[in-house]
């Protein structure tokens, strides 16, 4: 079946599941996994479902707590307050997707955990100190990366204990990777063959990267990608090369022949 | 200058630790095993230990041939030790009959096994096969029960003997060859492992009439035996193989298989990053009086923290992008703080990490570190993989006293990359003699003038012997723009003052005072902060 929206996904560990037991039991989920095991897919799967709207943000350092919250504006000479993405979503009931959330600076960590506590409220200290309460239905679910991931620390011990829920999104085992992939993509079996081959490698460069053997593991998105180019006619070994191995260069020529010569030893 | 170079010229030098650095790498991706280390011993034939996760093999001055057909051995009896590591449970001694059949016929089981995986092999393999074939002893030159055994392997791996047997001796070798060919289809097919097989070997030598303990000789890819055979003969015989194989190939595809075309970008490499060196014209490091540890059989993991590598590394991860960004207030107080607190905090500063500085490391290995050796040497490596993570440049140096002599042990050269191989370097190192500072500086010197490192870092635990050498030398590096710092490494805190109030004494730039050893590498990166 070729995926022809973005809503394609193949709940393959049952998180999608998990997912809607929490959303259920109005338990805070938070998703665990290197990048590209599609966390965000999942969520977004997990909206669709639900029929929710979904409000999104992706954390990074230079996150700063009006984006969460808000801030007071001049509009024709009067100050108003104009609502960050945390109190539309605790007004409206949406679903709350916070993105690669331990990329965030502590501040806006701290100003998060007022909201995510048990009585799901926060003061707005800039709009007169007004109290917003969440609308029922309100669901939050939050992702992070594992701490081997540049630019991650640790999630602080409080804010960890907002989310019981956690579920872990890793790389699927290669028959599942086919399946995504072919959703993506039409291949012919042996074409299917040499995407077998390609996530034989794809496994071994991620190994690699986990124990810090490499800067970088391939994720589905590499995968999808070789499959398309293989599936126009690039010959196998130059999409490999392409896809899996021309990134290593910036690391230097050795860190590049190593994985080309992972390439040989799979592909010949 | 090793043989190698000797033989072929500076230009196609390879330098070990490049060699071990990409061994395990692939290794571990080959045989799965994320602990396979390797290690070099010369002269001796490739081996692994799968208990200790080991695979030794030579150097490549072991094989014949040219350099990079040397290289492309060398690659292929890396695999074979790899897929020995992924699918067997043992390995046992070559030296006596029982251990080398069965390992024979572990080779063939593995190889089908890991052609499985690795298809891309097979090209390599042949050629591996093609050319060992040449060096193998003929077998009118063995005799008795070696050359019943060396028949056997030959027939068993290759299908061919090289020279002649006669009479019963043929009929013993091809019968026993026929009963392995079938318990390792069978292996295979039933997913059998090498317990199994070697439940067979008995019968295998009931059928060549010999004694299981029957010694052997050093085995034989050594034997130059055959070299002057052309490359054409090369050739030949590995369109012979590939035949054999059922995967005949054209004459085309056989004369580029010899010239290993797949490979030759990745040798380039290699040459071409072992050549790679900062030392000025200056040769080895032997020439300025400096030691270099050579004992392979050790097991550097015991000095390996991974805990204390990856909170290091997972602390140091800002280093990387070389900026800490941190949120700071500023400004006097004013009425409208309402009105500042309602907006975002728009002041920021940077702070510059010298991830590019050049670092060198002297690390005190006097007596009186003794009783806490390995937890020293566990805070060294990983303070090395934080440095080797973040991509600095450094060297580390060790001092110690063996046979009542200083020695300055290089464990790591500025111009080669962090590996395993330099842990093993310092797993070594024992700890002993006095702390002769003002000597191992003024060893150091040259290397130091080569090197020209931005900041050297001492880290002892004891008084200098000679204070007012030290001083002095001090100054020299100084004077040639090198920062000097040091790290005093107490048993408790009041220790641990006092010799960082020592330190100071002698004039270092900057000195710390550390109590708890396991503080070190964070300690010493703090030092690179400006």
């Amino acid at each position: 079946m070729i995926a022809d929206t973005d809503m394609a996904y193949l709940d393959w560990n049952d998180s999608l599941n998990l997912l809607n037991r929490a959303n259920r039991a109005s338990i805070f989920a938070l998703i665990i996994g290197p990048k590209g095991t599609g966390k965000t897919s999942l969520v977004r799967k997990f909206a669709s479902d639900t029929h929710k709207q979904l409000h999104s943000i992706n954390f990074s350092l230079r996150t700063r707590e009006s984006h969460l919250v808000g801030s007071k504006t001049m509009n024709r000479g009067e100050i108003s307050f104009v609502e960050g993405i945390l109190i539309k979503s605790m007004k409206e009931g949406t679903i709350l997707y916070l993105d690669e959330i331990n990329a965030a600076d502590a501040d806006v960590l701290l100003r998060l955990d007022e909201a995510l506590d048990d009585r799901r409220q926060i003061v707005l200290k800039e709009a007169e100190g007004q109290t917003i309460r969440a609308a029922d239905g309100w669901f939050v679910v939050a992702t992070i990366n594992p701490l081997s991931h540049a630019g991650t620390k640790e999630l602080p011990p409080q804010l960890l204990s907002r989310f019981p829920v956690r579920i872990k999104l890793d790389y699927p085992p290669p028959n599942i990777e086919m399946e995504i992939v072919k959703y993506h993509v039409n291949v012919n079996s042996s074409q299917e063959k040499e995407l077998e081959r390609a996530f034989k490698l794809a496994n071994s460069l991620r190994d690699a990267a986990a124990l810090e053997e490499l800067y970088y593991g391939p994720s589905i998105r590499e995968s999808i990608a070789f499959a398309k180019l293989i599936s126009q006619g690039m010959p196998i070994k130059q999409a490999a090369e392409v896809v899996y191995a021309n990134v290593y260069e910036q690391w230097g020529e050795v860190e590049y022949r190593k994985v080309m010569d992972m390439i040989t030893s799979i592909f010949g | 200058m090793d043989n190698l170079s000797l033989e072929y010229g500076r230009k196609n030098f390879i330098r070990n630790d490049v060699l071990v650095n990409l061994a395990t790498f692939l290794s571990r991706r080959w045989s799965g095993n994320p602990k396979t280390a390797v290690i070099l011993v010369d002269g001796k034939i490739p081996f692994t230990n799968i208990q200790k996760n080991i695979i030794s093999l030579p150097s490549l001055s072991y094989y014949a041939g040219t350099q990079f057909q040397k290289y492309r051995q060398w690659r292929a009896s890396l695999w074979y030790e790899s897929m020995r590591m992924a699918f067997s449970t043992k390995v046992l001694s070559y030296d006596h009959a029982f251990g080398y059949i069965l390992n024979s016929l572990e080779s063939k089981r593995i190889e089908v096994l890991g052609l499985k995986e690795w298809e891309g092999m097979e090209n390599e393999l042949i050629f591996n096969e093609g050319i060992s074939w040449l060096t193998r002893p003929l077998l009118n030159s063995l005799y008795g029960k070696q050359k019943i055994i060396e028949a056997f392997s030959q027939y068993l791996l290759t299908g061919y003997i090289k020279g002649e047997l006669f009479g019963s001796e043929l009929e013993r070798v091809q019968n026993a060859v026929n009963f392995g060919n079938e318990i390792v289809r069978e292996a295979i097919g039933k997913s059998l492992g090498t317990d199994w097989l070697e439940r067979h070997i008995p019968q295998i030598i009931k059928l060549l009439q010999i004694n299981p303990l029957v010694t052997i000789p050093l085995i034989m890819p050594k034997s130059r035996i055959g070299l002057s055979l052309s490359a054409n003969d090369l050739v030949n015989q590995i369109q012979k193989i590939s035949q054999k194989k059922n995967k005949e190939k054209t004459r085309d595809l056989i004369e580029s298989l010899v010239e290993g075309n797949r490979l030759v970008k990745e040798y380039e490499s290699i040459v071409r990053e072992s050549t790679r060196s900062d030392n000025k014209g200056y040769g080895s490091m032997e020439e300025f009086g400096l030691s270099v540890p050579d004992s392979q059989f050790l097991d550097e993991s015991i000095i390996y923290d991974k805990d204390l590598i990856t909170r290091l590394k997972a602390a140091v991860r800002n280093w990387k992008i070389g900026w800490v960004e941190t949120h700071e207030e500023s400004g006097d107080e004013l009425d409208v703080d309402a009105i500042l607190e309602s907006q975002a905090k728009p002041f920021l500063t940077d702070y510059k990490n010298s991830v590019k500085t050049k670092i060198a490391l002297l690390l005190d290995h006097s007596s009186s570190i003794e009783d806490e050796e390995i937890e020293y040497k566990k805070a060294t490596i990983a303070l090395c993989e934080a440095l080797k993570f973040l991509g600095i440049k450094f060297a580390v140096y060790a001092f110690s006293t063996r046979d009542r002599k200083v020695k300055c042990w290089v464990i790591k050269r500025a111009d080669e990359n962090w590996s395993p191989m330099n842990a093993r370097n310092l797993v070594q190192i024992r700890a002993s003699g006095g702390t002769p500072l003002a000597e191992i500086y003024n060893l150091l010197l040259p290397v130091m003038k080569a090197f020209k490192p931005e900041i050297m870092i001492t880290l002892t635990d004891g008084e200098p012997s000679d204070y007012n050498a030290v001083r002095s030398i001090i100054a020299t590096y100084k004077s040639m723009g090198i920062h000097m710092l040091a790290v005093g490494m107490g048993k408790n805190i009041s220790t641990a003052v006092n010799i960082g109030q020592n330190l100071k004494g002698l004039e270092f730039e900057r000195t710390l005072a550390i109590s708890r050893l396991h503080d070190i590498p964070n300690r010493v990166l703090s030092l690179l902060k400006v």
